[in-house]
């Protein structure tokens, strides 16, 4: 039996070699194998040992002094585990699939560089869940974002990607100074950047430092989960990034961010079951909602299909802190099985989102591989030539989407129990508020549904509507197993749901009995009426409704031919491709139910043959255009003024030495006058 | 465990709403036929029309890939397994142990969001402004049920349909006022969810007042005859909701054939009625424009809420 101490180290060691063996291989042949091939089997080992630390017991180890007055310290338990398990799974997938998406990068990019920095952002991530020392924990966390941020800007010699990237660095940096404040706070506390210091006095500190650690926890790990307002830097960094590396950061670099709220709010903070604490949980809840309902109505109306897909990542986001916010306000009421309901939700869609964002990411990354086309009006008819890429992200939509009996109807129905159970608590003001937030979710999960139908059907099915989308042919096989393994996840999620939800509470210890993985999930939160799920029987009932009505329709219908004909066109002839309706057709009502939000601006411009006479219009152009409020009166102003501020001050700057000198005397001489009157 | 008889009666609860579907749909045509003066088919046509168009020969288009070709059956299965879990003359159904309100909500919107990526997959337009229109229809309409749920399963405890139903039938819908302003809430979804006046004419194949029409219109034959009956087990099974839900009164507690019997007639009667309500009220309102349908159900959504309200108060 090896040790779990081994087990931890192979895989860091695998993502060593592969970033070195990246860096040596010089864009040879055999580059693409030498670094993705070491990423795969550390990934297997990655889920090995987090599996093994699941349902085994918790690795501790400590480093000391490897920095003057900083000790390295790692504690690898449940709830890193869990995280832990989630980059496997994902990093295992991605790098599979990169094997093939990388080739086009060979000729034109050098993908030694590539392979370093790739496998550096897996290890880096790795190794933030596993830190337990703050100053360690920073570092790694710093060298994620960084390294993210030179993988935003890969493809650096498009402009916009560059402003993607500095975009990123600047609101993950903002994100990280609040998250050292938050551990300031509890370093002056308790004197130690030890992890362990936090968890044993971190109850006894006064009531407003805790809600201050929270505070600038929750806001600074928020930044890198992309909650709304903080999210601009997302739907730009994950488009702007290569796909299999907006996989990545999409299914499992934001998850750090929850990986971060979690552990704060239920190990350093000292939170305790207090309603003093009912607004940590409220204010996810509304933070969560607020999220949820703008990255949806963003995503439905969005054109770009790695965009879409990263605004849907906000969504889901805010769905995890709804589901996260449920169990703080249930916990802080000492409604025990309640809270753990509630959290056994959103940790269920925190691995629900990596495996089907993932799934859904390197889909998109197969379209843009195959047409070169990020633009969804310009796609359309892939179905028949790229079926397998189709039928993949087909099934990342309708799990995503939450519909039975995939792996994102069982969280978003626990999630929704959790709602359904909220009249337990003491508080007739949270209880309608609570009911209230119920609304919010419930339109996202509708409003998700017309997002993914929309870009379903508009990049996969009817015609080609460009050039870019003929002509095209199916992606490599590496490609398509790639996503076919977390397909399979979501499936999986999906139907052996108790499997999914004793790992979680095996992983965070919650108080549930383990289940064999066919059981129905049984929720007893009433003495009278208990609620059950149970997918594998609704499998079951799925199979004897198909056969029964295929013995029915033969036996009454017999056989019957199929001719394969036109699509109805009226009797005009002709239908073509321009006739097709478009994405922005397709959402165009949502846009006019929702123009408080997206405030759309149409443009009409039209020409005339002779300006004298108005009735014979040579060309229309009509232009739509929809205003990002966040952007616009949030962040303008606050660029603007800054800018303002900054300007104010270059004043002083006038390049002359002379001038700089005088500064540096009255600098001296005011600290020399500061120090003699201080003492 | 259920008991033998509880599974067969459940298995024959279903296969009831399965093929007592279709004559409901008879039931309303014929209604609004005679509102309008005319004769009418008869009640039974909608049968006939399945089993015409069963054995009628497919016409499938061109352009079309097996999303097309699956989604008829992907909505029979789906609406049809809907069926399981919905008591009708007794009063729990044993398969409550596979699943509650929210799988069937879940079930319709599989069925829903098939027929939508099959109104986009024969690349004409209609299927397009189908698709458009039912996107914008459902992402209103799916909230506004889940509210509905919302204050029912607050009122009753829990979201298990035969824990609903069973409480409900013990109790009196006077003394729970929220359920009032839920069930209003719930007839307007039930409009808009079988595309009845004002939402939608499914009476008509017009460009104007096409909803769910649109979307399925390049179908036929056996794909057709699929989709007209799992659009009648749908209707069927929300009517059945709110017979059952608001007004259970005569539904049998216990496997017992005399109250099996009172309980089925009683339903028969009581699903009739609505029908015909339903049918009556068609012929009474013009269509709404697509515009203002959305205050309409925010007109649903605010009544579930003033029903939360209630519910605390």
């Amino acid at each position: 039996m090896i040790s779990n101490l081994v087990l931890f180290q192979i895989p860091i060691l695998l993502f060593l070699v592969g970033a070195l063996s990246g860096l040596l291989s010089r864009n040879s042949r055999l580059a693409r194998p030498m670094i993705f091939v070491p990423a795969m089997i550390g990934s297997i080992f990655t889920i090995i040992f987090s599996i093994d630390i699941i349902t085994g017991a918790s690795l501790k180890l400590a480093i000391p002094n490897i920095l003057p007055f900083f000790n390295l310290e790692i504690f690898v338990d449940g709830v890193s585990a869990f995280f832990m398990l989630i980059i496997g799974i994902v990093s295992f997938a991605v790098s599979l699939y990169s094997i093939g998406y990388s080739k086009e990068y060979e000729t034109k990019k050098r993908i030694s560089v590539f392979g370093f920095l790739f496998n550096i952002f897996i290890l880096s991530m790795i190794l933030v869940v596993s830190s337990n020392n703050a100053f360690f924990f920073l570092i790694f966390w710093e060298l994620m974002s960084l390294v993210s941020f030179f993988l935003v800007i890969y493809d650096h010699d498009k402009e916009e990607n560059l402003k993607s990237g500095i975009t990123y660095l600047v609101m993950t940096h903002f994100g990280t100074a609040l998250i050292f404040v938050s551990f300031l706070l509890g370093y002056i506390q308790t004197g130690s950047f030890s992890f362990d210091s936090l968890r044993e006095s971190s109850a006894s500190f006064p009531l407003l430092v805790k809600n201050l650690v929270f505070a600038f926890a929750f806001i600074g790990f928020g930044v890198k989960a992309g909650i709304v307002p903080l999210h601009t830097w997302l739907p730009h960094a994950h488009p702007s990034a290569p796909s299999n590396v907006s996989a990545l950061m999409s299914a499992v670099m934001i998850k750090m961010g929850i990986y971060g709220i979690v552990r704060t709010v239920f190990d350093f903070s000292g939170f305790g079951a207090s309603p003093d604490f009912a607004w940590w949980g409220v204010l996810m809840i509304a933070v969560g909602s607020i999220s949820a309902v703008s990255g949806v109505l963003y995503a439905v109306i969005e054109h770009d299909i790695k965009r879409a897909l990263a605004y849907s990542s906000i969504e889901n986001i805010g769905i995890i802190l709804i589901g996260l916010g449920l169990s703080v306000v249930f916990a802080a009421y000492h409604l025990v099985s309640l809270s753990v309901l509630a959290f056994v939700a959103s940790m269920y869609h925190t691995i629900n989102h990596a495996v089907f964002k993932g799934l859904l990411f390197m889909g998109a990354g197969s379209v843009v591989y195959a047409t070169h086309s990020r633009n969804i009006e310009d796609l359309g008819g892939i179905i028949k030539q790229m079926p397998w890429t189709s039928l993949l992200f087909l099934i990342g939509a309708v799990s995503i989407v939450g519909l039975p009996p995939f792996n994102g109807f069982v969280s978003e129905w626990l999630t929704l129990q959790a709602f359904l159970s909220s009249y337990q608590i003491p508080s007739t003001i949270l209880q309608i508020s609570i009911a209230f937030a119920s609304l919010p979710f419930a339109l996202t999960i509708g409003i998700a549904s017309a997002t993914f139908v929309r870009l379903f059907g508009i990049t996969f099915l009817s015609r080609a509507r460009s050039k870019h989308a003929l002509n095209i042919k199916e992606v490599p096989r590496s490609m398509i197993i790639g996503m076919a393994v977390l397909a399979a996840a979501c499936i999986l999620l999906g139907i052996l749901a108790s499997l999914g939800i004793s790992l979680i509470s095996s992983a965070f210890h919650l108080p549930s009995q383990p289940s064999s993985p066919l059981d129905s999930i049984t929720l007893q939160n009433n003495a009278k009426n208990a609620v059950h799920l149970s997918m594998p029987f609704v499998l079951i009932l799925f199979s004897a409704i198909a056969v029964g009505a295929f013995g029915f329709i033969r036996t009454i219908g017999g056989k019957t031919s199929k001719t394969i004909y036109g699509t109805w066109d009226c009797g005009f002839g002709n239908l073509n491709e321009k006739m097709e309706y478009t994405a922005t057709s397709l959402s165009q009502p949502i846009r006019a139910v929702f123009k408080v939000f997206f405030k759309p601006h149409n443009v009409t411009s039209k020409e005339f043959f002779v300006s004298t006479n108005q009735y014979l219009i040579k060309s229309i152009k009509f232009n739509s255009i929809t205003k990002n409020i966040f952007e616009e009166s949030l962040y303008q102003p606050i660029i603007s003024s800054t800018l303002r501020v900054l300007d104010k001050i270059r004043k002083i700057q006038t390049g002359k030495i002379n001038s700089y000198l005088l500064y540096i005397m009255i600098t001296a001489v005011a600290l020399l006058l500061f120090v003699r009157l201080s003492h | 465990m259920p008991s033998l008889a509880e599974i067969v009666i459940g298995i024959v609860q279903s296969l009831f709403i399965i093929s007592f579907s279709p004559l409901m749909v008879g039931i309303m045509n014929k209604t609004k036929a005679r509102t309008q003066k005319r004769i009418g088919s008869s009640v039974f046509q909608p049968y006939y029309d399945i089993i015409k168009l069963v054995r009628k020969d497919e016409v499938v288009s061109d352009q079309s890939s097996w999303i097309f070709r699956s989604s008829p059956w992907i909505n029979f299965v789906a609406i049809g397994t809907a069926a399981f879990f919905i008591p009708i003359f007794l009063s729990y159904s044993p398969f409550g142990l596979v699943g509650d309100i929210l799988l069937v909500i879940g079930l319709f919107a599989l069925a829903r969001f098939f027929t939508m990526l099959a109104g986009l997959d024969v690349s004409s337009s209609f299927g397009g402004f189908g698709s458009s229109r039912e996107m914008m229809m459902s992402m209103l309409l799916e909230p506004a049920l889940f509210l509905t749920i919302f204050v029912v399963s607050l009122t009753y405890g829990g979201s298990n349909i035969s824990g609903i139903v069973t409480t409900s039938a013990d109790s009196s819908l006077i003394s729970h006022p929220q359920l009032i302003f839920a069930m209003i809430a719930m007839f307007v979804i039930i409009l808009g969810e079988t595309g009845r006046l004002p939402f939608g004419n499914s009476a008509t194949h017009l460009e104007l007042t096409m909803i769910h029409e649109a979307t399925v219109l390049e179908y036929s034959g056996k794909s057709l005859a699929l989709i007209e009956w799992s659009s009648a087990i749908k209707q069927l099974i929300l009517l059945s909701l709110i017979i059952n839900i608001f007004v259970p009164w005569g539904i049998s507690s216990s496997v017992s054939v005399p109250l099996l019997t009172t309980g089925l007639l009683l339903f028969i009667v009581k699903v009739s009625l609505l029908a015909v309500s339903i049918a009556f009220l068609e012929s009474r309102v013009a269509r709404w424009r697509l515009f203002r349908l959305p205050d309409l159900i925010a007109m649903a959504i605010a009544s579930s809420m003033i029903g939360v309200v209630f519910y605390y108060l």
